[in-house]
């Protein structure tokens, strides 16, 4: 409609100024990563780099250590995603489609998990893991992640299912399906809403965790990306290029892959906080 | 004639194969942790080798004299405020903007929604250097604006720091909200508006009357959202002040950390915990009262 895009002009033009405060820090970080210590710290900070500084980001990447660092994050992400996808899919399921004694009972245990965050549990758990060897140790943190993620997956995956027609199960259950083939022939096939919404919502938040990285893991050599690039910054904080640099190469590829797959990232997003 | 009982029920045995994969791990990392919070915030424990004694609620009375403590509660409520207000605000803003979109919706939504891939820590450093007195953003703007008078040095000020850190968590949690409330809007029914149309009524108007209790649901259930993720705030801060200068960006969650792996007192952190948890509880549970209370 002509009338409708000619009005959109003046919408888009007020987005002007919330467009700059959300974006132009990133644009500040990738020209200022650019800049030599020179120009930085004695520059305007508006000014643009005379030649773009490559040698930044080389010497960001070695002394960072951003490849293990990038490495361990995403053997983090993708073990965690893997395993509460195992575990959350059955368990919804059995709360949704199946009738057995102590089911509420077992549904109040989760809703606790569910309010109690991370921080409010970290001594014992931290106690926990040391007594299972786990300190220092990115299997520890993976595991304590799933455990803390699995009500919201379990929630999300029961509300799915309980959305599907329970005529489904009664019906595969007189052709002599069993549970298990109901769920993995039937339901899982149909619920990729939910597993995409499992998948964006337990990725992003293991990638972005700090808390318990922060303080299970030690070594330099165990560590994940936000742990490691605050560690580097802290450690040159009067080499502001290597830090700029460094900067920008832990949130530019997370930024890239966003872009690259926007509609399902959102959609899963949103799916997922709406439904659980 | 089968009765519906034989087709369905099916028993605790059977339906364990399918929820203890997730039971064990949740039990083991989760809830046997919050009993064991409870637990030890009755004792003296002191670090991981020490023994621990029952002290009853020493530590609670220790916490209620610990100005620190009743600091960081003031300023736990303020932060949680504050990110309600500015990453709610905003994201309800730009929802309401960008929903009058046609053309240009998908651009805008996508790019306005980018600070929230970013991780809160990496976050945390982008701000430091944003705010940083000498070579910053802020301040240079400031600067080059013909403002100088106006810049300072946004961390180290106390009057100033919680808001400025605040800014940066809110900065990267409204595209969630944002999402969320475009989401509430696609489902208010548009014949609503039409009718407002035929009436005459002004934007305003359809703000005030359509829009606002049309999104009463998602708007109740982002301001719980908003808080809920307030309350974990701990990345930003930590990276950006450490709860400093003078405690005044200290939160409940940064204390814990301070208390159990700095002081070395693990009792008296996990009687912080306990009462971090009693206010996400409550939280919670006054929303969702209120929320079924609406009509």
């Amino acid at each position: 409609m002509s009338a409708r895009s000619r009005s959109e002009w003046p919408v888009a033009l007020g987005l002007a100024a919330p467009f700059l405060f959300l974006l132009g820090p990133f644009l500040w970080l990738i020209l200022s990563s650019l800049k030599t210590e020179d120009e930085i710290a004695t520059g305007n900070p508006f000014n643009l780099p005379q030649a773009a500084m490559l040698e930044n980001y080389r010497d960001a990447w070695n002394i960072g250590g951003f490849g293990d660092l990038i490495f361990n994050s995403l053997v983090n992400v993708i073990a965690v995603v893997v395993l509460t996808l195992i575990i959350c899919a059955p368990a919804g399921y059995a709360f949704a489609k199946m009738r057995f004694r102590g089911a509420s009972f077992l549904f109040y245990a989760l809703i606790i998990g569910l309010t109690v965050p991370l921080q409010a549990i970290i001594v014992p758990l931290y106690q926990l893991l040391a007594g299972l060897g786990l300190l220092n140790s990115l299997l520890g943190v993976t595991l304590a992640q799933v455990g803390n993620g699995a009500p919201f997956g379990v929630f999300l995956m029961r509300n799915f299912f309980r959305s599907t027609p329970d005529e489904l199960v009664e019906a595969a259950k007189i052709d002599g399906c069993g549970h298990w083939r109901i769920l993995t022939r039937i339901f899982l096939p149909l619920s990729r809403p939910a597993l995409l919404a499992l998948i964006v919502i337990s990725a992003m938040s293991t990638w972005n965790d700090f808390f318990l990285p922060l303080v299970v893991l030690i070594s330099p050599e165990v560590q994940t990306l936000p742990l490691g690039l605050v560690r580097f910054a802290g450690t040159y904080t009067t080499d502001h290029r290597l830090v700029f640099a460094g900067t920008v190469i832990s949130f530019l590829p997370i930024v890239l892959l966003y872009l690259a797959t926007q509609r399902r990232f959102t959609e899963g997003l949103t799916q997922g906080a709406l439904k659980g | 004639m089968r009765s519906k009982r034989d087709v369905s029920y099916d028993g605790l045995p059977r339906a364990m194969l399918f929820l203890a994969p997730a039971l064990a791990i949740y039990g083991l990392f989760t809830l046997a942790p919050i009993a064991a919070t409870l637990g030890l915030s009755f004792t003296n424990s002191a670090g991981l080798n020490s023994v621990a004694r029952f002290n009853g609620l020493a530590n609670y009375l220790s916490l209620a004299g610990d100005d620190i403590f009743w600091i960081a509660l003031r300023q736990t409520i303020l932060w949680l405020a504050l990110h309600v207000i500015l990453a709610g605000g905003l994201g309800f803003a730009l929802a309401i903007a960008i929903a009058q979109l046609r053309v240009t919706q998908v651009f805008f939504r996508s790019a306005l929604f980018l600070p929230h891939v970013v991780s809160l820590a990496v976050v945390g450093v982008i701000w430091a250097k944003i705010y940083d007195p000498f070579f910053g953003l802020i301040n240079g703007g400031l600067e080059t604006l013909g403002l100088g008078f106006l810049a300072r040095g946004w961390l180290s000020d106390p009057a100033l720091v919680l808001f400025s850190v605040n800014v940066a968590s809110s900065w990267q949690g409204f595209g969630l909200y944002m999402l969320l409330f475009l989401a509430g809007l696609q489902n208010i029914d548009h014949s609503l508006y039409d009718a407002a149309d035929i009436d005459g009524a002004s934007a305003w108007r359809k703000l005030i009357h359509v829009t606002i209790p049309g999104l009463r649901d998602v708007m109740t259930f982002i301001v719980s959202l908003a808080m809920i993720n307030g309350l974990k705030g701990f990345a930003t801060i930590w990276v950006m002040t450490q709860g400093g200068p003078f405690y005044r960006s200290e939160l409940i969650t940064t204390y814990i950390y301070k208390l159990a792996f700095q002081f070395q007192e693990q009792g008296r952190a996990a009687a912080l915990c306990v009462i971090l948890s009693l206010i996400a509880i409550v939280i919670t549970v006054l929303f969702n009262s209120w929320r079924e209370k609406q009509p």
